[in-house]
Parts: structure tokens; C-alpha cells; sequence
């Protein structure tokens, strides 16, 4: 005997109807499909982005990330020349014995004792003529934050300037189809868009918070 | 119904491991150096570790423009309201300094506590150059116009130093070198880097970071960070 089953109306059926329709919403599959593209693409960008970005945050405090400064102590294995000898008789010996041949921009003896010579801005040698001690101070670039943090900062300018547009376009555009790319069970009425409003809140909160600029 | 108990576990677990290095964090912060010198007392009676502040081993070089001048063309000005302004070579401050163990508290929440520090009391410098009564403040002056202000009974402290070597070596650069002040009992940006310049003034000037809304005073006891 056949039987037929009258659906009751009511909230649940119309939440699950509801519910089908967003999932058949035909864009989806191209969403998906568009997302996780424009996500690959976007993978070195963010890296660049990422990395350079957590290190000029904290600029004020460490300094500048693109560089390390560099302090090495050598020893001299022979004495300087007598202190009587010139200033840069006893820079010109330093030098050859650390086998640097560039000449340098300054040489200043603070006393019999000190030495300072300058090679670069960058670059300097301190030297303890008493203990035949150098005190080498450099800065030497950190190689992928210097490129990363030239990148980010755009210092290059030219056609930089319209890659990284193309890519705040392709953020954009991840942010709004990752909205809409997987339907959920409530959709944004539900986790996601307790998510969403807890993202647009925070910075929302800081500045009212903190003042605003 | 499964997946979504695997969802749940997979939360669960995220949120202990949270906790677990929030923990670690806490851990962290409270380390042995910190509460070792939280049980010292500085001889004035206040603690010897201001509030809000964790201690590090060595002092961080916290930025800013280093001096473009070198070596031998180095000069730092003592001049002013004083009777008898001068000029020292770096040569000439290296002939007066001795070295100093001091205290110091940057306001981003670190200390370095006994750094080996050679230089020369500012006080001394000061019975040369002979401040007018009128000097109330003295203003520290710095490459590329950095300014630090610190009234004149406070910079005229005995531990105040002009220093050229940290730690039994030449001052770095990143840390200032050739020259830097050093003002202990205040919060660090007050201790100018690169220093060019010592300047005794009647009216107060209030310096780079001051007018950038940090505190004109900056006692680290009294936690007075911003203004």
C-alpha cells in the first residue's frame, strides 16, 4: 500500500529549504575554483608581504631588520708599530695584517692606546694597540629581508608600483569570494559571520579605543 | 555527525595548545633574571627594578640615525647658559673616562642592570664649563636634531656619564658610539645617542620624543612613559 507523506510547514523545513537554495547557488564552483588560483598566485606576494611586514613592525625597537650589525674581536699576531710611530703608519700596519687593502675614510688615535679607523660609514675597527686587540663593527645586509622590506616598502617604485596593486586587487578579491566559496550550514549567519564581524571589529575597536591617529 | 566530532576535537586541541604557550609566555616573562632583581633594593630604598620592567643580559640597540661625523672630526659642545662654554675631541673625553657599572630602563619595558659602562660624569664636565644660577635644564643634543631634556639637578647626578665604551669595548655605533649619554634613573630615550652636544638652558625644552607624546620627566619608578 502506497503512502504519501504531506511535509508539515514550518521553521525547520523553511531553514533547510533556505538552506539547499544557498548551496545551489551556481557561482560556488567558480568561486572555489577562482580562489584557489588567485591563491597560488598570491603565495610568494604574501611571503614577501608577511615576513617584511613582521619585521619593519618592530623597526623602533631592533632597528632596521634589512641589516645585521656585526661585532667581531680579532687579535693582531703581531704588534703594532711603537707608539712614536705615525698615526697611519700604525692603520696602514693594522690593515695589512687583517689583509684589507681599502683605503680608509678616517683614522683617529683618541691616544697612544686607541686607534679608530673608519673604512665605511659601515664599517669601523677599533683597536686596542696595548693588547693588540681589534674590535671589527659592521653592518652587514641581511639578504632576503633587505630584498623583502625593499619590496615592501617599495623603494624601487616603477612598474613594482602596479605588481603590488595587482596584488592588494587579488587580496580583495580572496577576502570577498572566501565570503561565499563554501556555503555552511547557516552560511554568514552562523560561525562566519561571527568571524567576520570579530575581524571588522578589532581594528574598529583599537582605534576608538587607543584615540584614532 | 563524525566530522563534526573531529571539528570539535581539533578545537578542543587548538585551544589547550593556546593555553599551553600562552603559559610558556607567562613562563617567559617571569624569568629568573627579573625576579632575582626584583629582591634588591637600590641604596635610595626604592626597588632597584622599576615597575613593569623585565631584565635583559645586554642592551638593545632600539634604533634611530646614527652620527654621519668621524672620528677625528668629533666634537661634543659643553656650552649655554655656563661661564666658561668648551668643545672636547673624542680623544680628550677618552683621557677623563673611567668605567662606571650602571642601571638602565627603556620605556618599551626592558632593563639592563650593571652594564659595564666608560665615560665621564656630566657633573664633571660641569664644574669647567661653570652653569649660570639661572641654568634649570640641561638639554642633550644629538645627531640629525635629536634632543633629550633632563632638569639640571637630576643631569648633574653623579652617575650621569658622557660614555664612549660599553662591556670593556668601544661604544657601538648601533648603540650610540662614538658618544652617548647615559642618564640611569630616567626611562633610556632621555640617555641621547650620537651626542653632539650638552647644552645648559633657563626654560625647559622639551625634545624629540617628548613632544611625540612621551612623558617631559620619564621616571621609570613612577612608571611615567607618556605624557
Amino acid at each position: 500500500m502506497a503512502t504519501t507523506i504531506t511535509p508539515t510547514p514550518g521553521a525547520k523545513s523553511a531553514t533547510a529549504d533556505a538552506a539547499r537554495a544557498r548551496k545551489k547557488l551556481p557561482i560556488r564552483p567558480w568561486l572555489r575554483a577562482l580562489h584557489r588560483d588567485v591563491g597560488y598566485l598570491a603565495v610568494g606576494f604574501t611571503v614577501i608581504y608577511a615576513v617584511s611586514g613582521l619585521s619593519v613592525n618592530h623597526i623602533a625597537d631592533l632597528g632596521d631588520p634589512s641589516f645585521k650589525d656585526v661585532n667581531r674581536t680579532h687579535q693582531l699576531a703581531r704588534r703594532p708599530p711603537e707608539a712614536s710611530t705615525s698615526t697611519e703608519a700604525v692603520a696602514s700596519s693594522v690593515l695589512a695584517q687583517l689583509g684589507i687593502t681599502k683605503k680608509p675614510s678616517d683614522v683617529y688615535r683618541a691616544s697612544d692606546t686607541e686607534l679608530d679607523i673608519t673604512l665605511t660609514e659601515e664599517h669601523r675597527l677599533h683597536v686596542d694597540l696595548a693588547r693588540g686587540t681589534i674590535q671589527e663593527e659592521a653592518r652587514e645586509p641581511r639578504f632576503f629581508l633587505r630584498l623583502a622590506n625593499w619590496l615592501h616598502l617599495n623603494r624601487g617604485k616603477k612598474a613594482w608600483t602596479y605588481l603590488a596593486d595587482g596584488y592588494a586587487v587579488f587580496l580583495l578579491f580572496l577576502a570577498a569570494s572566501g565570503l561565499f566559496m563554501i556555503p555552511g550550514k547557516k552560511g554568514l549567519l552562523g560561525r562566519g559571520g561571527v568571524f567576520v564581524a570579530a575581524g571588522v571589529l578589532v581594528p574598529v575597536l583599537y582605534v576608538v579605543l587607543s584615540g584614532g591617529p | 555527525m563524525a566530522r563534526l566530532e573531529q571539528r570539535r576535537r581539533f578545537i578542543q586541541r587548538a585551544l589547550a595548545g593556546t593555553a599551553v604557550a600562552a603559559l610558556g609566555g607567562v613562563y617567559f616573562l617571569s624569568d629568573d633574571l627579573t625576579r632575582a632583581a626584583r629582591a634588591e633594593s637600590r641604596k635610595d630604598g626604592r626597588p632597584r627594578l622599576p615597575p613593569g620592567q623585565r631584565v635583559l643580559s645586554k642592551l638593545r640597540p632600539m634604533g634611530g640615525e646614527p652620527s654621519d661625523t668621524p672620528p677625528s672630526q668629533y666634537r661634543v659642545k659643553v656650552y649655554g647658559e655656563v661661564e666658561a662654554p668648551f668643545e672636547l675631541s673624542l680623544g680628550e673625553l677618552a683621557a677623563m673616562s673611567s668605567e662606571h657599572g650602571v642601571d638602565v630602563h627603556c620605556v618599551t619595558g626592558w632593563s639592563v642592570l650593571g652594564a659595564r659602562v666608560k665615560g665621564v660624569p656630566l657633573a664633571k664636565l660641569a664644574e669647567r664649563a661653570k652653569p649660570k644660577s639661572k641654568a634649570r635644564h640641561v638639554i642633550f643634543e644629538a645627531a640629525h636634531g635629536y634632543t633629550s631634556n633632563v632638569p639640571i639637578a637630576e643631569a648633574l647626578r653623579p652617575n650621569v656619564l658622557l660614555a664612549q665604551g660599553l662591556e670593556g669595548q668601544s661604544l657601538p655605533r648601533a648603540h650610540g658610539g662614538p658618544l652617548r649619554a647615559v642618564v640611569p634613573d630616567l626611562y633610556f630615550w632621555k640617555s641621547a645617542k650620537w651626542l653632539e652636544g650638552v647644552r645648559f638652558v633657563e626654560h625647559d625644552e622639551p625634545g624629540y620624543w617628548e613632544t611625540r607624546g612621551y612623558h617631559n620627566h620619564a621616571d621609570p619608578w613612577r612608571e611615567e612613559r607618556y605624557g
